[in-house]
């Protein structure tokens, strides 16, 4: 009995920051959203769900369903998002595979010198990478001298030589990369690290080539670590205004956080701020039950 | 809905805000389901929003929050001084302090400030907002209580007026205003008799540019906002303020300018604010143009060769912003002698401010000649509606480099160029609605 206590008062911090901090917080998110708003502008949230009105949210739904703005930075945000994920990937699962398996005891260095820029604050990075690719910065002259802004031209990536801040989606693409990254390595290095060594072992002494037990064996275990690192790096991507903010500015980069700190932050749509929040919640929510659903089947897989 | 949201030079996009909520997927659905089911209300009329007096021998005019005057030159107006909140009496002695200042960040020049305590024995305490809006939110809400608001504007003046936010002055504290400033702003249209607000400092939208790599003659063209549909070769290295009232306005003035019509800027004409909102989504094909308010140090570090600028961004930009080696004379300003947008900002009295005597004294001394000249040239850029100051005179001693002439305001640009006004709350949307698409690319 008195055991039985115990265990749910350790519980019970938890949730009662998720009760404070998550639910109370986005439940005030929807009272907004299916509230209205007074003549100062200021939203009016209705608690009661009975009374909730959904006129705001049905306006967003006709301008996404007619093709209009909020579609738009849907899907222009959503395809950054997928970009920046695989350009993540290709980057990050070699550097995690490479730690967990080449590193040996170097492995706590390597993995150290992954994570130490990522002590100073992520705005910080990013105007340090407005100096970098100004038009005279360190970084545009590497670029230049390297050629790969001339690649980048004839991919149609960039629109002159020096102009990385000129309002370029891939500039962003990358920034968004350059942010999150570590967030994806972490996972993939501890998923891949755990992969029983003789299994490949095992993989080889059966007939594998290299390349094969790579196929075969650790990818697929790996899944988990992929899935769990993409998580965490599309979250925080689909939610990012100040990326593109600082690296861009222009309206063809706005992703659906900007479109929602502006309509929140002040003018006289803050209730259709809250809808788009609602909105994108959903969709990370489909996205969320995907990511359970593949886990839960990769383990599955894994055990058996 | 009415205008919170303002025009006004400090307001910050960026690196202040908050991030955003994720996540929290369960309750939603289930919530969301709910409401839809049982959303008894469908609607997106916000609750109490004015509409105009009904009387059939009268064309209706939009009105502010709680049916409030929408105040314009030809419409002026004086606030009513309420018994509630009585303006304090003659002659009362100064209260200790400390005096408590809501102000943008980085708007008044600490020196002065440490002249101020030094001067009269007291101690300051400045705390700042990003937005207008944040700083009516935060005062409606009685959860800060402020002796000196600044940096709002008549953008916001019916809400400050509606949510009596505000003391009304008495002008027996304030002998500078009638001594120091411009005659054209002692008894605003805005604000008949200055009751509750004085001009701290004013601005001017306009064209600022770096003449080393802009080699057009942009103040000699015809209708020179025709300059950013025609900066293809500048692609990348243009841009506009991100505000939707200065924004919307400018192809506004262009049009005007092209028929000679007169344009009016605080216009509630859906038509009118979807059309500028089309004219400048071609600047997004034209020059990929970039909607900040970092001018003053883009166009110092030439990050940005042209922009849609405020007047003291550009000056402050000459002033403070140069990297070492640039010289301020490859800056070049052009401002519209009419029917463009000149705008001035207020220092106020709160409400419910516990010194109201030094907040006076705070008002008056802000209006001195020589705090308000060094206020501008030390940090601000933004020129105080003075009579001594001369932008002649300025251009003379070298402070201001000619090319940036046209960025000094005259008084007389006030009669010929207009404000930035309070909306009424359907009109506010047009314009929040018509902003959030170009916005969206």
């Amino acid at each position: 009995m008195s055991s039985r206590w115990t265990w749910r008062l350790l519980a019970l911090p938890g949730v009662v920051w998720l009760s404070v901090f998550f639910l109370a917080a986005f439940y005030a998110v929807l009272a907004v959203a299916f509230g209205n708003q007074d003549s100062f502008s200021a939203p009016v949230p209705f608690w009661n769900p009975l009374d909730w009105n959904v006129g705001y949210a049905l306006a967003v739904l006709r301008d996404i369903w007619s093709g209009g703005q909020y579609l738009t930075v849907f899907i222009r945000t959503f395809v950054f998002v997928a970009i920046a994920m695989v350009i993540s990937l290709a980057i990050g699962y070699p550097v995690a595979y490479f730690a967990a398996r080449h590193a040996g005891k170097r492995r706590g260095l390597v993995l150290l010198a992954l994570i130490l820029p990522f002590w100073i604050n992520y705005l910080m990075r990013m105007l340090a990478w407005i100096n970098l690719l100004s038009p005279d910065g360190w970084g545009t002259r590497v670029l230049h001298t390297v050629g790969i802004d001339r690649v980048f031209i004839w991919l149609g990536l960039l629109t002159s030589e020096g102009g990385w801040l000129d309002g370029q989606p891939s500039t962003v693409i990358i920034a968004l990369v350059y942010g999150y990254v570590p967030f994806l390595i972490l996972p993939l290095y501890a998923s891949l690290d755990r992969i029983d060594q003789r299994q490949i072992e095992a993989a080889r002494d059966l007939g594998a080539s290299p390349r094969g037990a790579f196929f075969r064996v650790t990818l697929p275990l790996s899944v988990p670590g992929i899935l769990a690192g993409s998580v965490l790096v599309a979250l925080p991507m689909f939610g990012d205004y100040y990326t593109p903010d600082l690296v861009s500015a222009s309206p063809k980069t706005n992703l659906i956080g900007n479109q929602i700190d502006q309509l929140t932050r002040q003018g006289s749509e803050k209730v259709t701020g809250a809808v788009l929040t609602i909105i994108l919640a959903l969709a990370l929510l489909v996205l969320m039950v995907y990511y359970l659903r593949s886990t839960r089947s990769a383990d599955d897989l894994a055990e058996a | 809905m009415v205008p919170r949201r303002m025009a006004h030079p400090k307001d910050r996009s960026g690196l202040t805000r908050r991030q955003l909520l994720h996540g929290a997927a369960g309750t939603v659905v289930g919530a969301g389901v709910l409401g839809v089911v049982a959303g008894c209300e469908n609607t997106t009329q916000s609750i109490g929003g004015g509409t105009g007096e009904t009387n059939k021998f009268v064309e209706a005019k939009p009105t502010g929050p709680k049916g409030l005057p929408l105040p314009r030159p030809d419409n002026s107006v004086t606030w009513a001084i309420t018994e509630d909140n009585p303006a304090i009496l003659e002659g009362r002695a100064l209260e200790k302090g400390p005096l408590t200042i809501y102000n943008y960040a980085d708007y008044v020049w600490p020196g002065l400030v440490k002249r101020f305590e030094k001067q009269f024995g007291t101690k300051v305490q400045i705390a700042t907002y990003n937005s207008s809006d944040e700083a009516i939110a935060k005062l409606a809400s009685g959860a800060v209580n402020f002796d000196v608001v600044i940096g709002l504007s008549g953008s916001n003046i019916d809400n400050l007026i509606a949510q009596q936010l505000l003391q009304p002055l008495n002008h027996s504290y304030l002998p500078n205003l009638e001594k120091n400033i411009w005659p054209e702003l002692q008894d605003p249209f805005y604000d008949r008799g200055s009751r509750y607000t004085v001009p701290y400092v004013v601005w001017l939208d306009g064209i600022g540019w770096r003449n080393d790599k802009i080699k057009t003659d942009i103040a000699g063209m015809a209708v020179p906002w025709d300059i950013f549909w025609e900066a293809k070769p500048y692609r990348g290295k243009v841009g506009l303020l991100d505000d939707k009232r200065d924004a919307l306005s400018m192809p506004m003035q262009r049009d005007a300018l092209h028929s000679g019509a007169t344009p009016d800027l605080n216009t509630e004409d859906p038509k009118l604010i979807a059309k500028a909102g089309a004219d400048l989504a071609q600047l997004a094909g034209i020059s990929n143009i970039k909607v900040t308010i970092t001018d003053y140090q883009t166009l110092a570090e030439a990050k940005t060769w042209l922009h849609h600028s405020w007047s003291g961004d550009v000056l402050g930009a000459a002033i403070f912003y140069l990297p070492k080696g640039t010289k301020p004379d490859v800056l070049s300003f052009w401002g519209p002698d009419k029917n463009g947008v000149v705008q001035n900002d207020f220092l106020c009295v709160g409400r419910k401010s516990k010194r109201p005597v030094l907040a006076h004294t705070f008002v008056n001394f802000m209006l001195n000649e020589k705090n308000a000249y060094d206020n501008f040239v030390q940090q601000n850029g933004y020129l105080p509606p003075q009579n001594a100051i001369d932008g002649d005179a300025l251009v003379k001693q070298g402070l201001i480099p000619k090319s940036l002439a046209t960025a000094v305001v005259r008084p007389e640009q006030f009669s010929f160029n207009q404000e930035l006004l309070q909306l009424s709350v359907a009109g506010e949307r047009l314009w929040d609605d018509a902003w959030s698409k170009f916005k969206a690319g």
